[in-house]
């Protein structure tokens, strides 16, 4: 069985790498399927790691006379199945209430968690170093870097700030914003380059290593 | 969901878990629905027999195999587990490492260095990209073999590489996070206060 997957996962890899010469039946093949694997894979997970555990449980637990808690979960249940008045016209406009729910619960989440870490956080963490330099903690290119990342945060900010119009010095300062931003997206990019050739090394190390040493296993 | 974050009180954090439990409910109804309408939109090429409509049925497939076995077995079972490690797991890497190939003529193009934002780009990316590998250090370390600093600075392409991610990088990425941040709380703001009502479909 596992010579036989090693086979399949190849095959399938083939396929996919036959786009680098130009589209054709064999990854076309590989696409359709990955893409309803993919969503098949999905439902699995969020059937057994949402439905199941949230809702079925707490609701079967009622019947065992275990808690009649679970009576709540029909109120989410009869919400989510409002999803469904989506397949037809007529009853199309009861799909907003579960859309409302879950944007309302996201907003919810988004302002104190994005609050905390995305700013409380990154202000803390871009001012702290200056504590450690208070009290002579930090060598000379410590230092360095942390005025230099205040004056990258404060310019890049500069950059995105279209409240004012970039005129002379705020023009210059939103300038400097574009340089740290570039040297953002080429670390970015650079980053991404590596990731996907390590992909890519990780595939051609399957089809040398395991696949074709499963001809030995074969023939 | 905001007003629970001002009381650590039992019955507060007890609504808290109870509204996530609720959303974690209500979104596989979502995903299924949203399949529903891919293949509603397959069974639609299907009928139409529009380019390509004969693999429409590999969509159908894939679904139909993945939840015959996972929905009744779960994803511990061994058949589901092989599908995920034998087929879809090798084809989400292929189409990941697909991208490598193509990023090579994109990056042909970031690359030309023309003015200075896109030599900055260049340079960082290239300095990125060769601290990731030993032959970035080695290449580095020849190179600094020649000078009388030969021992001062070893390994000094890993360590620009890391000093570049901690320091302009970060900068640059911390100014991004706190805009982006700024704006999912004003959007937040203007949902819940119903200004903005664009995602039911309205229009306005």
């Amino acid at each position: 069985m596992e010579l036989f997957g090693i086979w399949i996962a190849a095959f399938l890899t083939l396929c996919i790498y036959s786009f680098l010469y130009k589209d054709n039946p064999f990854y076309r093949f590989a696409e359709y399927l990955f893409v309803g694997m993919s969503v098949g894979y999905g439902i699995v997970l969020s059937y057994h790691q949402g439905f199941i555990p949230f809702a079925w449980e707490p609701f079967t637990d009622v019947f065992t006379g275990e808690s009649l808690f679970g009576l709540i979960k029909l109120i989410p249940i009869g919400i989510g199945l409002l999803f469904f008045s989506g397949l037809s016209s007529r009853h199309t406009w009861l799909i907003r209430f579960p859309s409302a729910i879950l944007i309302g619960v996201g907003c919810g989440l988004a302002i104190p968690n994005v609050l905390r870490a995305n700013i409380f956080e990154q202000t803390r963490g871009t001012i702290e170093p200056f504590a450690a330099i208070n009290a002579g903690t930090l060598s000379g290119m410590e230092i360095f870097g942390a005025i230099l990342m205040v004056i990258g945060v404060i310019c890049t900010l500069t950059y995105f700030f279209f409240s004012v119009e970039h005129r002379g010095p705020v023009k210059w300062v939103s300038k400097v914003g574009i340089a740290f931003l570039m040297i953002g997206f080429g670390s970015a990019f650079g980053n991404t380059v590596m990731g996907r050739v390590a992909l890519l090394i990780q595939r051609v190390d399957f089809l040398i290593n395991d696949w074709l040493g499963s001809f030995g296993a074969l023939f | 969901m905001l007003l629970t974050q001002f009381s650590p009180h039992s019955l507060s954090q007890g609504i808290y878990e109870e509204v996530l439990n609720w959303a974690r409910i209500i979104t596989p109804f979502a995903l299924v629905f949203s399949t529903i309408t891919l293949l509603q939109t397959h069974i639609t090429r299907i009928r139409r027999q529009t380019e390509h409509w004969q693999y429409s049925f590999l969509v159908f497939a894939g679904i139909a195999i993945m939840v015959v076995v996972g929905i009744p077995f779960g994803p511990q079972n061994p058949v589901f587990e092989w599908l995920f490690n034998n087929v879809q797991l090798p084809m989400d890497a292929t189409m990941f490492s697909l991208l490598a190939f193509f990023i090579a003529s994109a990056a042909y193009r970031a690359f030309r260095a023309r003015n200075l934002e896109a030599s900055l780009l260049l340079i960082t990316a290239v300095i990125v990209m060769l601290g990731n590998v030993p032959v970035g250090d080695l290449i580095w370390n020849k190179l600094i073999s020649l000078t009388p600093w030969a021992d001062t600075y070893p390994d000094g392409s890993s360590w620009m590489k890391q000093w570049i991610l901690d320091n302009p990088n970060l900068s640059a990425r911390r100014g991004i996070i706190l805009g982006v941040s700024l704006g999912v709380i004003s959007q937040s703001i203007r949902i819940i206060l119903g200004i903005e009502r664009s995602y039911l479909g309205g229009g306005d």
